[in-house]
C-alpha cells in the first residue's frame, strides 16, 4: 500500500518537522469544494434583476463524450432573414483590397492537436452582423441540391429564424435557439477531421454565410439555409478551401512563398488573383487560438499561445499594438461594440481589459479559479445611471471559465484607480474620448508589444455577479437582446433570459427551474473575491 | 528496445539535441514511483549539472562508501555518458541501495512518488551535510563546491535552523515561507520562517494551480478549537493566519494532493479532479519585488483510479521538446498532449492519467548564486 501515514502531503496541518521539507497548506479554501457538490441554480441575481434558465440545447447522447485531442464545443448565433427579404448589395464602404470570392473572412491556424483550450479562430470581417463584405462573383450556380424538394424542416423552408451552431467531436449541430427542443433540428458530420470554429454573417452577399473551420486546417463556405433545406448528414453546396491544409508551409502546391522569419509578422499576398486564400498572415510562433474583428472590421485582434494579444489595422496590414498576458496563453478575445477597449482571457485566471486608446493593459478583472476560456461585452446592455455623456460610459461584460464559471463585470474608465500613472510632461492624464494622442505615441510605438505588467501596476476589477452555470468546463459566452448564452466544452449549451423579459418566456423557465435557494449577486468588495485583493496591495 | 530508441531518434532528426540523451529506465517491480522521479530529476538541468560536477569533485572522497548520493551520481553519469542516443538503462544499483536505506521503499507494493521524491531530496541534503562536517574538522580534503557560503538575501533570518548550511540542492529546490499570525485581539503579528523544497496544495474540482496557490497563501482564521496562543496576552486568542512566499525556489515543485483520507470511507481516496496548470506561472503572492516567473519543465503523472495501485509516468520538456517516459519507454509527444493530464471535470471518467508533481524552472537569473 501507499505510504499515507506520513505527515508528508496528506493532512491539513502546517508541517512542524524540521526534517521535513514539503510545506502543506491548510484547506481553508472558500467553500468551493462544497460549490462542487450543491446542484446548479437555474437563476442568478444581478442589480437589474433575476436572470432565468430559459432552455437547453445540446446533442444526441449517442455522441461520443469529449475525449482527449478533440476539439472543444463553440457555439454561433445566426439570425436568418426571410429569404424575400434579402437585400441587395449592402453599401461597400469598406476600401480594403477585394477579394475574388463573395466572403471575406479570417480563418487562423490551429498549430498541435486538437487546439483543447476553446479555440475560435474563424471569424467574417466585421464580426457583429456589419460586414462590408467586398462585391465578388457569385457561385451560387455551382452550388448543388440547391432546390432540394425533401425538405424536412418545411416551416424554415424560407422563413427567418435564429439558430444555434455548435461543434461536438466531429459534428455540426443546428438547433433552433427559440425552440423549447433540447435536441439539434440539424446534424452535419465531417468523416475526415473535426470542426472546431465556425461563423456567421447575414450579409454574405452570394448566400454563403456559414463558415466552418476544421481541425485539419480546412475551411468550407456555405449557405446555412441550404443546410437546413438538406435532410442529408453531409455538409452540401459547399466551398472548400485549404484542403488538408494546403496553405501549410512546405508543401509544394502552396502558393504563398516560404516564411523567412517565424518570429517576424509577415502578409504573404497569392500569387494567382483567382486563388484563395488570398492572403496568409504569419503572426506568430505556436497557435493562435482566437481573432475577433472589430465591429467596422477596420481592426483584427488575434491572441495565442505566445500569450500576446496583437491588434492589427486590418486593411493596412499592419501591427499597431498589443501586449504580453500576466502569464501564460491566451485562450480568447473580444472588441466592445464602439472598438474601444478588447477583452482577453487565458491561463493567468485573469480577464483583461486592453484599451484602444492607451493601447496597453487599463484593469485585471480577478473572480476566475481556473483558465479563462470566453468573453464577451453586452452590448445590449446600458446602465441605469449612464448620463449619456461619452466620458461616462460604463460597461457589461461577461466571461466564462474552466472553473464552469460565468462572471459578470461592470467597468468604467472613471472609477479606475490606476496606481504610479505616469503622465508625461503637458500630457493628459484624462481618458477623454478620442484617437490616439501623440503623448502615447512617444510612450508606446505603433507597432510594438509590450511585456507583461507587474501584479502591483494593473487596477484590479472584481465581478459583480459569479456563478456556476454548468457543470464541465466553460468554453463560450454570447449575449443576445434577450439573453446570455453559455456553452461548456462537451457541447451543452444553456440560454439564460435576461430580468424583465415577457411572461410567456419566465413561465417558460419555470418549468425548469427546481430548487430556488438564495443566491446573492457578489457586490464588489464585500465578498469572498475582494479577498483575493489584500494580496496584492 | 532498440527499435524504439532509433524510433524516438528518427522523431527527432537532426533536431536531437547535441550532447543529451533519453534512456528509459527498467522496472523492477512497481519501482514506476522511482523512476518517474528519477527522469523528472535528470532534466532538471540545474541539478543534474550540479550533481555531476559535485561527483567528479568529490569521486575520490566518496570511493570509499555507497550512498545514495552517490548512486544516484552514477546513474546520472552513466545516462549522460551512454554513446548511444536513446536506450534503457538499469537503475538497479539505485534502487537497491533506496530499499537499503529505507524500509518503507522495501516492499514491491506500490509507492507513492512525491514521498520518495521528498526521501531523497532531505537523504541528499543529509549526506551533502555530514560530509560537510566531516570536511570541517578535517580541512584537508574539504571541496570548495558546497560549502558556498549563504548571502545576505537568502540568509535565514529568524528562521529556527541555527546551521544554515546551503548545498547545491538547497540552491536549487529550496524556498521559504513566512507564517504570519496576527492576534486579532492585540494586533501584534508573529512572523515565522519555514523553509521548504515542495509546495503541496489542495486541490478542488475545475480549478487551476493558480487558484490553488491563491488558496495555499490565503487568510485563515484560528477560532473556536484552533486558537492561538498570542505571546503578548498570554492567552489563546482568536487570530488570522496566512502565508507567504517570503523566497521563492529556484526549482518550484508543486504536489498536488490527490490522495485524501476520507474520514466516512475510513482510507484513502485519489481525487481525480481536473485541476489545469499552465506552462508559464507566476508567482505573485510573494515578498519579492518582481513576480518571478516559471516554465514547466517535468510532470509526474500518476495513473489509475485508485491510491493502492496504479502506474507513474512523467512528461519532460527538453531542448524546447516534449517527451513522455514510461519506465523503459521513450516518446515524442506534441506540447498539446500536455493538457491531457490535466484531470477529469467530472467524477467517473475512463482518463484516469492525472498530474501529479509539477517541476517548474525560474526564468529569472537573480534566484540562482
Ligand atoms: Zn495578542
Amino acid at each position: 500500500m501507499m505510504m499515507h501515514n506520513g505527515s508528508n502531503g496528506y493532512g491539513n496541518g502546517v508541517m512542524t518537522s524540521a526534517s521535513s521539507s514539503t510545506a502543506t497548506g491548510t484547506s481553508s479554501s472558500p467553500s468551493a469544494t462544497n460549490a462542487q457538490s450543491q446542484a446548479l441554480k437555474t437563476y442568478f441575481k444581478t442589480p437589474e434583476g433575476r436572470y432565468k434558465l430559459h432552455y437547453e440545447k445540446t446533442h444526441p447522447p449517442g455522441i461520443l463524450p469529449y475525449s482527449h485531442g478533440k476539439s472543444v464545443s463553440q457555439i454561433t448565433l445566426a439570425h436568418l432573414k426571410e429569404k424575400s427579404t434579402h437585400s441587395g448589395p449592402a453599401p461597400s464602404t469598406s476600401a480594403s483590397a477585394s477579394t475574388s470570392s463573395g466572403v471575406r473572412y479570417a480563418a487562423a491556424r490551429l498549430l498541435g492537436v486538437g487546439g483543447g483550450n476553446g479555440s475560435r479562430t474563424l471569424s467574417f470581417v466585421g464580426g457583429n452582423g456589419t460586414s462590408k463584405a467586398a462585391n465578388g462573383t457569385s457561385r451560387s450556380s455551382t452550388l448543388a441540391g440547391s432546390n432540394g424538394g425533401h425538405s424536412m424542416l418545411n416551416s424554415n423552408y424560407d422563413g427567418k429564424g435564429t439558430y444555434l451552431i455548435f461543434n461536438v467531436g466531429d459534428t455540426l449541430f443546428i438547433s433552433d435557439l427559440n425552440s423549447p427542443d433540447k435536441d439539434p433540428i440539424k446534424a452535419i458530420h465531417f468523416s475526415n477531421s473535426n470542426p472546431v470554429c465556425h461563423a456567421f454573417d447575414p450579409e454574405a452577399k452570394d448566400g454563403h454565410d456559414l463558415l466552418i473551420g476544421l481541425s485539419s486546417g480546412d475551411v468550407y463556405s456555405a449557405s446555412l439555409r441550404q443546410q437546413l433545406q438538406d435532410v442529408g448528414k453531409k455538409l452540401v453546396g459547399a466551398q472548400h478551401y485549404n484542403k488538408e491544409g494546403s496553405c501549410k508551409e512546405g508543401t509544394g502546391d502552396s502558393s504563398f512563398p516560404v516564411i523567412k522569419d517565424q518570429t517576424q509578422f509577415s502578409v504573404a499576398h497569392a500569387r494567382s488573383s483567382k486563388s484563395n486564400p488570398i492572403a496568409r498572415w504569419h503572426i506568430c510562433q505556436g497557435s493562435i487560438n482566437s481573432i475577433a474583428f472589430s465591429t467596422d472590421g477596420g481592426y483584427l485582434a488575434t491572441v495565442g499561445r505566445d500569450g500576446y494579444l496583437r491588434v492589427f489595422d486590418y486593411s493596412k496590414e499592419q501591427l499597431i499594438g498589443g501586449g504580453k498576458s500576466y502569464y501564460g496563453a491566451l485562450l480568447c478575445c473580444a472588441w466592445s461594440f464602439d472598438g474601444k477597449y478588447i477583452l482577453t482571457g487565458g491561463e493567468d485566471d485573469l480577464v483583461t481589459v486592453w484599451s484602444m486608446e492607451d493601447r496597453k493593459v487599463v484593469a485585471w478583472g480577478e473572480g476566475h479559479n481556473s483558465w479563462v476560456s470566453g468573453v464577451a461585452f453586452d452590448s445590449y446592455w446600458s446602465s441605469p445611471t449612464s448620463d449619456g455623456t461619452e466620458e461616462n460610459v460604463m460597461y457589461r461584460f461577461g466571461s466564462v471559465g474552466q472553473d464552469t464559471q460565468l462572471l459578470l463585470w461592470d467597468f468604467t474608465m472613471d472609477e479606475i484607480i490606476v496606481p504610479l500613472r505616469r503622465c508625461p510632461p503637458g500630457g493628459s492624464p484624462t481618458f477623454s474620448a478620442g484617437s490616439q494622442s501623440s503623448h502615447w505615441d512617444s510612450i508606446c510605438p505603433v507597432g510594438t508589444l509590450q511585456p507583461a505588467p507587474s501584479m502591483r501596476d494593473v487596477p484590479k476589477l472584481s465581478p459583480l455577479v459569479a456563478h456556476r452555470v454548468h457543470s464541465e468546463p466553460l468554453s463560450g459566452v454570447t449575449f443576445t437582446e434577450e439573453s446570455i448564452l453559455t456553452a461548456c466544452r462537451e457541447g451543452h449549451v444553456k440560454i439564460w433570459v435576461r430580468p424583465g423579459t415577457s411572461e410567456s418566456q419566465s413561465s417558460n423557465s419555470e418549468a425548469i427551474v427546481g430548487t430556488s435557494s438564495k443566491e446573492q449577486p457578489l457586490l464588489p468588495g464585500k465578498t469572498s473575491v475582494s479577498s483575493y485583493k489584500s494580496v496584492h496591495v | 528496445m532498440g527499435a524504439a530508441g532509433s524510433k524516438l531518434e528518427k522523431a527527432l532528426g537532426d533536431q536531437f539535441p547535441e550532447g543529451e540523451r533519453y534512456f528509459g529506465l527498467e522496472n523492477f517491480g512497481n519501482t514506476c514511483y522511482c523512476n518517474s522521479v528519477l527522469q523528472a530529476l535528470y532534466f532538471c538541468v540545474p541539478f543534474r549539472e550540479q550533481l555531476l560536477e559535485y561527483y567528479a569533485n568529490n569521486k575520490n572522497i566518496g570511493d570509499a562508501e555507497e550512498n545514495l548520493l552517490t548512486c544516484l551520481a552514477d546513474l546520472f553519469t552513466q545516462i549522460s555518458s551512454q554513446k548511444k542516443k536513446t536506450g534503457v538503462i538499469s537503475p538497479k544499483r539505485f534502487v537497491q541501495r533506496l530499499k537499503k536505506q529505507n524500509e518503507l521503499f522495501r516492499s514491491y507494493m506500490h509507492q507513492d512518488a512525491h514521498e520518495f521524491l521528498n526521501f531523497l531530496l532531505n537523504e541528499l541534503v543529509d549526506i551533502l551535510e555530514k560530509e560537510a562536517q566531516a570536511s570541517k574538522s578535517d580541512p584537508e580534503t574539504s571541496s570548495p563546491s558546497d560549502k558556498l557560503a549563504n548571502g545576505p538575501k537568502n540568509g535565514l533570518a529568524n528562521g529556527p535552523q541555527k546551521d544554515p548550511l546551503v548545498t547545491w540542492v538547497h540552491r536549487n529546490f529550496q524556498g521559504i515561507l513566512t507564517n504570519e499570525t496576527r492576534c486579532l485581539r492585540c494586533e501584534t503579528v508573529t512572523a515565522r520562517d519555514e523553509t521548504f523544497f515542495d509546495l503541496s496544495l489542495d486541490i478542488e474540482q475545475n480549478s487551476s494551480i493558480t487558484s490553488c496557490l491563491k488558496n495555499f497563501s490565503s487568510t485563515e482564521t484560528l477560532n473556536a478549537e484552533d486558537k492561538f496562543f498570542c505571546d503578548k496576552c498570554c492567552s489563546l486568542q482568536e487570530a488570522q493566519k496566512r502565508m507567504k512566499i517570503k523566497k521563492p525556489p529556484h526549482i518550484l515543485v508543486i504536489h498536488l494532493k490527490r490522495f485524501k483520507y476520507i474520514e466516512q470511507l475510513g482510507r484513502y481516496k485519489k481525487l481525480s479532479y481536473r485541476v489545469v496548470f499552465p506552462l508559464e506561472l507566476k508567482l505573485s503572492n510573494t515578498m519579492e519585488d518582481a513576480d518571478s516567473e516559471y516554465s514547466l519543465f517535468a510532470v509526474v503523472v500518476h495513473v489509475g483510479s485508485g491510491p493502492n495501485h496504479g502506474h507513474y509516468v512523467s512528461l519532460v520538456k527538453s531542448h524546447n521538446h516534449w517527451l513522455f517516459f514510461d519506465d523503459e519507454n521513450v516518446e515524442m509527444i506534441d506540447e498539446s498532449v500536455v493538457q491531457t493530464f490535466f484531470g477529469s471535470a467530472q467524477e467517473y471518467s475512463s482518463n484516469t492519467d492525472h498530474g501529479y508533481i509539477l517541476f517548474y524552472e525560474s526564468l529569472g537569473t537573480g534566484n540562482k548564486s
